[in-house]
C-alpha cells in the first residue's frame, strides 16, 4: 500500500511543479494584458455600455435627474427627417467612394505593380494625401471650391461658364466633400490593393500566360480572383470610414447647408455636443456601433485567418 | 506599335495624371500662401511677386509653436504609452498559453472597431467627473490602450520563431526579460510602424481634441486649423495666411512620411493582407 502511495506521489510531484509554473505563467500573462485591457475597459467598453444606458433616458447635460424613457429616443430618431438625411448622406458618400475611389485605386495598384521607372516616386505622390490631416485638406479644398477666387470657379470662368456656389448648395456641397475624401483616401486603397496584388503567386500568372492568356485574361482569371479578400477588406473599411466621417465636414461645411452634408458621426456630434440632447445622441451612437459591429463581423468572417491563424 | 509599348506609355500617362491630381491641391496651397493680400482673387498660376512675408505674418498671428507643442507632447505620450501597453498585451497573446485567449483577442478586435465618435459623450462625462476636461490628461488617457496597437504588435510577434522564446524560458529567463531583451529588439520594424502610424493618426485627428478642450492654450494643431473657417469665416478670411499656417501644420507629418515612408506603406499593407 505504502509503496504504491509513494510511487503515486513521486509521479505526481513533478506534474505539480509543472502545474505551479503554468499557473504562475498564467498570472504573468494576465498581468501583462492588464494595462491595455484596463484602458480599453475604461475608455471603450464601459463607455459603450454607458451610451446604451444613456440612450434609454431622457436627459441633457443640465438636467440633474434623467428620466427613464424606454425606446422613446430611438422612436424620435426614426421619425426625424434630419436623422434620415444624415443616414442617406452617409450612404451616398459611401456609394460615391465605391464608384470613384475604389476603382481608381485598383487601376493605380495594377499600374504600380509592374517594373516601371520612377515607381517609388509615383507611389509616394499617390499615397501622400493619406498622411495629410483631414482638417488641412478640408481647408485646402474649401479654397479650391471657394465661390470667389477659387481655382475651380476660375477655370469655369475661363470656359465661359457661370461660377458655382459649391459649398453653399446641398448637392454640390456633398459632392465637394466626396471629392476631397476620394482625393485623401484613393492612395490608401491603392496600397491595400497593391499588397493584395503582390501576394498573387507569379507561378499562376505564368501558367496562365503559357496557356496563351493575354493581359486581360490573366487579370480576370488570376489577379482579380486572388484580389478577392483585399477587395472585400477595402469595401468594408470604406464603409467604416464613411460612417465616421467628421473632420472634413466640420471644416468645409459645418454639416450644412440645411444638413445637406451632415454625416452619421456629425449628427451624433451635433445632437450631443451642440444641442446637448444626450438621449438622442446616445441612441444614434448605439446605432452607429451596431452598424460598425455588423461590418466588422462580416470582415472577420471573410478573413478568418485573423482569429484562427495560430492554433 | 507593339502592344507592349502602348501599354507602357498608357501606364506612364495614367500614373503621371494621378500623381498630378494628388499634388495639384498641395500646389495651390503653396501658390496661395505666397499671394500678396491685394491679389487674392487673381487667377495667376504663380504670384508675380511672391510675398514671403506671409509666412512671418501667419507665424505672428497665431502661437503656432504652442499648438505644435500641445500636439507633439500629447501625441508623443499617447504613442509611448501605446507601445508599452500594446507590446505587453501582444506578448501575452502570442507567447503565453493563456486560458480564454481567443476571447481576449476577440475583445481587442471589437475595441478596434468602436470610434470615439460613438463614445464621446460617456467619455466626456467620465473625464469631467474627475475634472480632467481641458487638460493634457483628457487628450492622452483615452488612447493609452490601443486595440489597433495590440493587433499590429501581435502580427509582428507572430513572425518571430517561438523556439527562441521557449529556449530562453527553459534557461530560466523571466517573461519581462524575454520581452525586453529578445522579442522587442527583434521587432523594431513593427514598433517603428506603430509609432509612426499612430503618431500621425493622432496628430491629424480633430474630433476628440475639439470636444475635450475649450481654451486657446490647450488647442492642438487640427483644432487651431479648424478655427480658421468656423470662427473667422466670411469675406474677411485671409486665404494666403490660412494656407501659410496650413503649411506649418502639414510640414511635420510630411517630413515624418518622407523619412519613414517604408513603414507607413508596410503598416497599411500589413493590416490588410497579412491580417
Amino acid at each position: 500500500m505504502a509503496k504504491t502511495a509513494e510511487a503515486v506521489i513521486a509521479k505526481v510531484q513533478p506534474d505539480r511543479r509543472v502545474e505551479r509554473r503554468r499557473t504562475s505563467l498564467q498570472l504573468t500573462g494576465v498581468a501583462m494584458m492588464a494595462p491595455a485591457l484596463l484602458f480599453l475597459l475604461a475608455f471603450v467598453f464601459a463607455p459603450m455600455g454607458y451610451a446604451l444606458y444613456l440612450s434609454l433616458y431622457q436627459s441633457t447635460l443640465y438636467t440633474p435627474q434623467p428620466v427613464f424613457a424606454g425606446f422613446a429616443n430611438y422612436a424620435r430618431l426614426f421619425s426625424s427627417p434630419d436623422f434620415w438625411q444624415a443616414a442617406s448622406n452617409t450612404v451616398w458618400l459611401a456609394a460615391g467612394m465605391m464608384a470613384l475611389s475604389l476603382p481608381a485605386a485598383l487601376i493605380l495598384a495594377v499600374l504600380l505593380n509592374q517594373r516601371i521607372r520612377g515607381r517609388a516616386v509615383f507611389r509616394t505622390a499617390i499615397f501622400g494625401p493619406y498622411v495629410i490631416p483631414l482638417v488641412s485638406s478640408g481647408l485646402i479644398f474649401s479654397l479650391l471650391f471657394a465661390t470667389d477666387g477659387g481655382p475651380v470657379n476660375l477655370a469655369l470662368q475661363r470656359l465661359g461658364l457661370p461660377p458655382v456656389n459649391w459649398l453653399g448648395q446641398g448637392r454640390t456641397a456633398l459632392l465637394s466633400v466626396l471629392i476631397l475624401t476620394a482625393w485623401q483616401f484613393t492612395g490608401y486603397y491603392a496600397i491595400i490593393f497593391l499588397a493584395g496584388l503582390q501576394s498573387v503567386p507569379t507561378s499562376l500568372v505564368e501558367a496562365c500566360q503559357v496557356d496563351g492568356g493575354g493581359r486581360c485574361q490573366v487579370f480576370r482569371h488570376v489577379t482579380l480572383r486572388a484580389l478577392g479578400p483585399s477587395l472585400f477588406f477595402a469595401v468594408v473599411i470604406c464603409l467604416i470610414q464613411t460612417f465616421q466621417t467628421f473632420d472634413q465636414v466640420y471644416v468645409m461645411t459645418g454639416g450644412g447647408p440645411d444638413g445637406a452634408t451632415t454625416t452619421f458621426a456629425y449628427y451624433i456630434f451635433e445632437k450631443g455636443f451642440q444641442a446637448f440632447n444626450i438621449g438622442e445622441s446616445s441612441a444614434a451612437s448605439v446605432l452607429l456601433i451596431l452598424v460598425l459591429a455588423c461590418l466588422s463581423y462580416l470582415q472577420m468572417r471573410v478573413s478568418r485567418r485573423w482569429v484562427v491563424e495560430e492554433s | 506599335m507593339k502592344p507592349h509599348v502602348v501599354w507602357k506609355a498608357t501606364s506612364y500617362a495614367l500614373l503621371t495624371l494621378a500623381a498630378a491630381a494628388c499634388f495639384a491641391p498641395v500646389y495651390w496651397m503653396i501658390r496661395t500662401s505666397l499671394m500678396p493680400t491685394n491679389d487674392l482673387l487673381s487667377s495667376a498660376l504663380w504670384p508675380a511677386h511672391p510675398a514671403w512675408g506671409n509666412f512671418a505674418a501667419a507665424w505672428r498671428a497665431q502661437p503656432f509653436l504652442l499648438y505644435l507643442w500641445n500636439s507633439v507632447f500629447t501625441n508623443g505620450a499617447i504613442v509611448a504609452l501605446q507601445v508599452v501597453t500594446s507590446s505587453l498585451a501582444a506578448y501575452a497573446l502570442v507567447f503565453i498559453p493563456l486560458r480564454g485567449k481567443r476571447w481576449l483577442f476577440f475583445a481587442v478586435l471589437v475595441g478596434m472597431m468602436v470610434p470615439m465618435q460613438a463614445t464621446f459623450v460617456p467619455v466626456y462625462t467620465m473625464l469631467s467627473a474627475v475634472h480632467l476636461i481641458n487638460t493634457y490628461g483628457a487628450l492622452i488617457l483615452p488612447y493609452a490602450g490601443s486595440a489597433f496597437g495590440i493587433f499590429l504588435m501581435r502580427q509582428g510577434f507572430l513572425t518571430l520563431p517561438r523556439d527562441i522564446v521557449d529556449a530562453a524560458r527553459v534557461d530560466g529567463a523571466s517573461e519581462w526579460w524575454i520581452l525586453t531583451r529578445i522579442v522587442l529588439p527583434n521587432s523594431k520594424p513593427t514598433v517603428v510602424t506603430l509609432v509612426l502610424l499612430n503618431f500621425v493618426y493622432h496628430y491629424n485627428s480633430l474630433f476628440w481634441p475639439l470636444v475635450a478642450t475649450n481654451t486657446t492654450n490647450m488647442r492642438v494643431v487640427p483644432v487651431a486649423l479648424s478655427y480658421f473657417l468656423t470662427q473667422d469665416a466670411g469675406q474677411t478670411l485671409q486665404w494666403n495666411y490660412a494656407m501659410a499656417f496650413d503649411i506649418f501644420a502639414i510640414a511635420p507629418v510630411v517630413i515624418l512620411f518622407l523619412i519613414g515612408q517604408r513603414y507607413f506603406v508596410q503598416g497599411v499593407a500589413q493590416t490588410a493582407v497579412k491580417g
